[in-house]
């Protein structure tokens, strides 16, 4: 029983209890983020064996994103981008000196939340993996296309933003050498150029040096701090808020099953959800609702382990942490996916071991140590990102060795500062980085298979139920954007809902 | 605040996928320049990729670069049309709020990094960015500076170079045989 493994080795306990650890402090800390930390990592440990690598990952993926919600709290900065949700009350409660309160809360539903999206995730991946293996090439490209979409539609305000950046990972993902007839692509006859881009370059630069610039602009910021009391929370909190963490949890685990969509945005929707369903909330949302902090916190929390399921029946990330995830299993040599599932079930078990290790690693480390964390956490900026850049350059470096991949991370830095400042996701430019090749091979399957023709491609879209499904899916998020669309929406619903 | 604004109240904006930085009916400075740049910078990639195979086959290598970049290419035009029919942000700054001399300023220290790490070595690299970077952002003396500076850098190295076994470039410092030394040291200790 490969789920066993991480119980029965001390090493990767360890490994899992230091990542969570870490992580919970990397996701509290403003200006680390948790995919910044994770794609500095893999970095760092591709000569690893790939157990101890994931086991350190994982770790950190569940600490992280848990680890935003403290400082959402006591500093009203969420951490991390999941956190954002949980400001909006958690921070009210610590003004009123209900900090302790807050953050036991948060604790035991992330706790909670968590382990309902690892159970789904346990329950329902080999299902999804036995089905998977029926798709067709076409099916594939779809759900790639579908995945970026999706990112690029729900985390911006703007679709046309995001198909170009997920467009524009596509296009990275192409430089160099065509694999299939070693053809030059966007390699402007420069020999540097023919092995292609490092995407851990690419997400470094995107994830840690454009972060770490933007945060320049708010190096003297400072935080007020708060007093913190009891912060176990009774049996009777926990059992009153039980049903509305059930329905949140499984928001969380459905938004993060989808790819492309993650721990954010989860809590937002499922923030929104709480204040549909409460009708007569103890304190107004906003002002300090503990419906407010129990439905963000379980959402990006259960979100995890869904955000697995795509990653490892499909070999489709089911958000950014994910993506750099599948590129660290690729570099071991791994090729996530049905046949991992198939082949390999044991890599499968041992992640889900892992990730329920790190819950529980999660609930021991959030209930403890808060005093020692508010005094890390307020570690000067003007500390912090010196130190961010200094191991993003460490970090592009060490993979092969190259200063060329310092220069792509510095490079993709600078974009990534002005697409964050001009609206543009980063998200989906990673997804179609790491999609680009999945795409494009089961593209050149699919028509291939339909001897070059459009016509028979499309024939085939529409007389599998899946394709058609999907394809359909792929329709309804360009319509969704259309303005016909949005006032349909306002005449069936109303304003307040759109 | 503007109550377009898509970041939050502390002008961290953007540092979330699902809330970027920017306005949602406004532009800010050298947001329709930057789009522009990206429109042409997809046309000329489009040209590009037209070059690898052509309109030869529809499984032919060229064929997803083309695609993807028509996309690019019209989605940035899209952008483009849009923004330029946007009122500008009244409040900000290119220099201000966009591209403030700090930044650029550790731009250029990160392109000075990557030009002395092979001649210079890692550590002495980092030491020098490492002290520099925090004297201008954290403005306090040099004790503190050095003191956080090197700390830091003994902790990295320490954690990078010993740890994850990490080759960095040694340069100018005998690095290779400081490692042995310290590992004869620790042997004999344990002998």
């Amino acid at each position: 029983m490969a789920i066993l493994t991480i119980f029965t080795q001390p090493q990767l306990l360890l490994l899992v209890g230091v990542g969570t650890f870490a992580g919970i402090y990397i996701g509290a800390i403003p200006g680390l983020s948790v995919t910044m930390a994770v794609s500095i990592l893999i970095s760092f440990t591709f000569s690893w064996d790939v157990y101890p690598a994931i086991s350190l990952m994982v770790g950190i993926y569940m600490g992280g994103v848990y680890g935003g919600s403290r400082t959402a709290i006591l500093l009203n900065i969420p951490g991390a981008p999941s956190a954002i949700a949980t400001a909006m009350d958690g921070y009210p409660m610590a003004q009123k000196g209900e900090a302790g309160q807050a953050i036991g809360v948060t604790t035991v539903m992330s706790f909670f939340g968590g382990l309902i999206g690892i159970l789904v995730l346990a329950v329902a991946a080999p299902f999804v993996a036995d089905f998977a293996i029926t798709f067709q090439p076409r099916d594939y490209m779809l759900l790639a296309v579908l995945g970026i979409l999706l990112v690029g539609s729900l985390s911006s305000g703007s679709l046309v933003k995001g198909i170009f950046a997920g467009a524009l990972g596509i296009a990275i993902g192409a430089v160099g050498r065509d694999p299939l007839t070693f053809a030059e692509r966007f390699t402007f006859d420069l020999k540097l150029m023919e092995g292609g881009i490092s995407f851990i370059a690419v997400m470094i630069g995107m994830f840690g040096v454009s972060e770490a610039l933007q945060q320049l602009q708010n190096v003297n910021m400072k935080a007020v701090r708060q007093k913190i009391d009891k912060i176990v929370p009774s049996f009777g909190t926990v059992k009153k808020y039980l049903p509305l963490s059930l329905q949140t949890s499984s928001i969380g685990v459905i938004i993060g099953a989808l790819p492309g969509t993650g721990g954010d945005i989860a809590a937002l929707m499922a923030y929104d959800h709480a204040k549909r369903v409460t009708k007569n909330p103890e304190v107004p949302f906003g002002k300090g609702a503990m419906e407010g902090l129990v439905a963000p916190e379980t959402a990006n929390n259960a979100a995890v382990g869904g955000a697995f399921i795509p990653m490892m029946t499909l070999g489709i990330p089911g958000d950014a942490v994910t993506a750099i995830m599948i590129g660290a299993l690729f570099i071991h040599g791994l090729n996530p996916g049905p046949m991992l599932m198939v082949d390999q079930p044991d890599m499968f078990w041992f992640i889900v071991g892992a990730l329920l290790m790190a819950n529980v690693f999660m609930l021991i480390f959030g209930l403890t140590g808060i005093k020692i964390f508010t005094k890390i956490v307020e570690m000067p900026r003007s500390i912090i990102i010196p130190l961010i850049l200094l191991l993003s350059i460490v970090g592009a470096y060490a993979v092969n060795n190259s200063i060329t991949d310092v220069y792509w991370m510095l490079g993709f830095g600078v974009f990534g500062y002005f697409m964050r400042h001009y609206g543009y996701p980063l998200g989906p430019v990673i997804l179609g980085v790491i999609l680009s090749r999945l795409l494009d091979d089961n593209w050149r399957r699919a028509i291939i298979s339909e001897r070059e023709d459009l016509g028979r491609f499309f024939e085939g879209i529409i007389t599998s139920p899946l394709s058609l499904s999907l394809f359909i899916a792929v329709i309804l998020i360009f319509v969704s954007q259309t303005p016909v669309w949005t006032a349909a929406k306002t005449r069936l619903f109303g304003k307040a809902s759109s | 605040m503007d109550p377009d604004f898509r970041g939050d109240s502390d002008h961290h904006d953007g540092t979330s996928d699902a809330t970027p930085g920017g306005y949602i009916e406004q532009r800010r400075p050298g947001e329709l320049g930057f789009a522009i740049f990206l429109t042409l910078a997809s046309l000329f990639l489009l040209y590009n990729a037209y070059g690898i195979s052509g309109f030869k086959a529809l499984s032919s290598p060229g064929s997803v670069p083309m695609a993807t970049t028509l996309v690019m290419a019209v989605s940035a035009f899209i952008v483009t049309l849009r923004t330029s029919r946007l009122s500008k942000v009244a409040h900000e700054t290119l220099s201000k709020d966009i591209l403030p001399i700090m930044v650029i300023l550790f731009i250029g220290f990160l392109i000075i990094f990557g030009l002395l790490l092979k001649p210079l070595g890692f550590v002495l690299t980092a030491a020098l960015f490492l002290t520099v970077a925090i004297k201008v952002l954290a403005r306090k003396g040099w004790g503190y500076t050095l003191t956080v500076a090197l700390g830091s850098l003994v902790v990295i190295w320490i954690v990078f170079r010993v740890v994850f076994t990490v080759l960095l470039p040694a340069g100018i410092l005998p690095e290779a045989e400081f490692i042995q030394f310290f590992r004869n040291l620790m042997s004999g200790g344990a002998s």
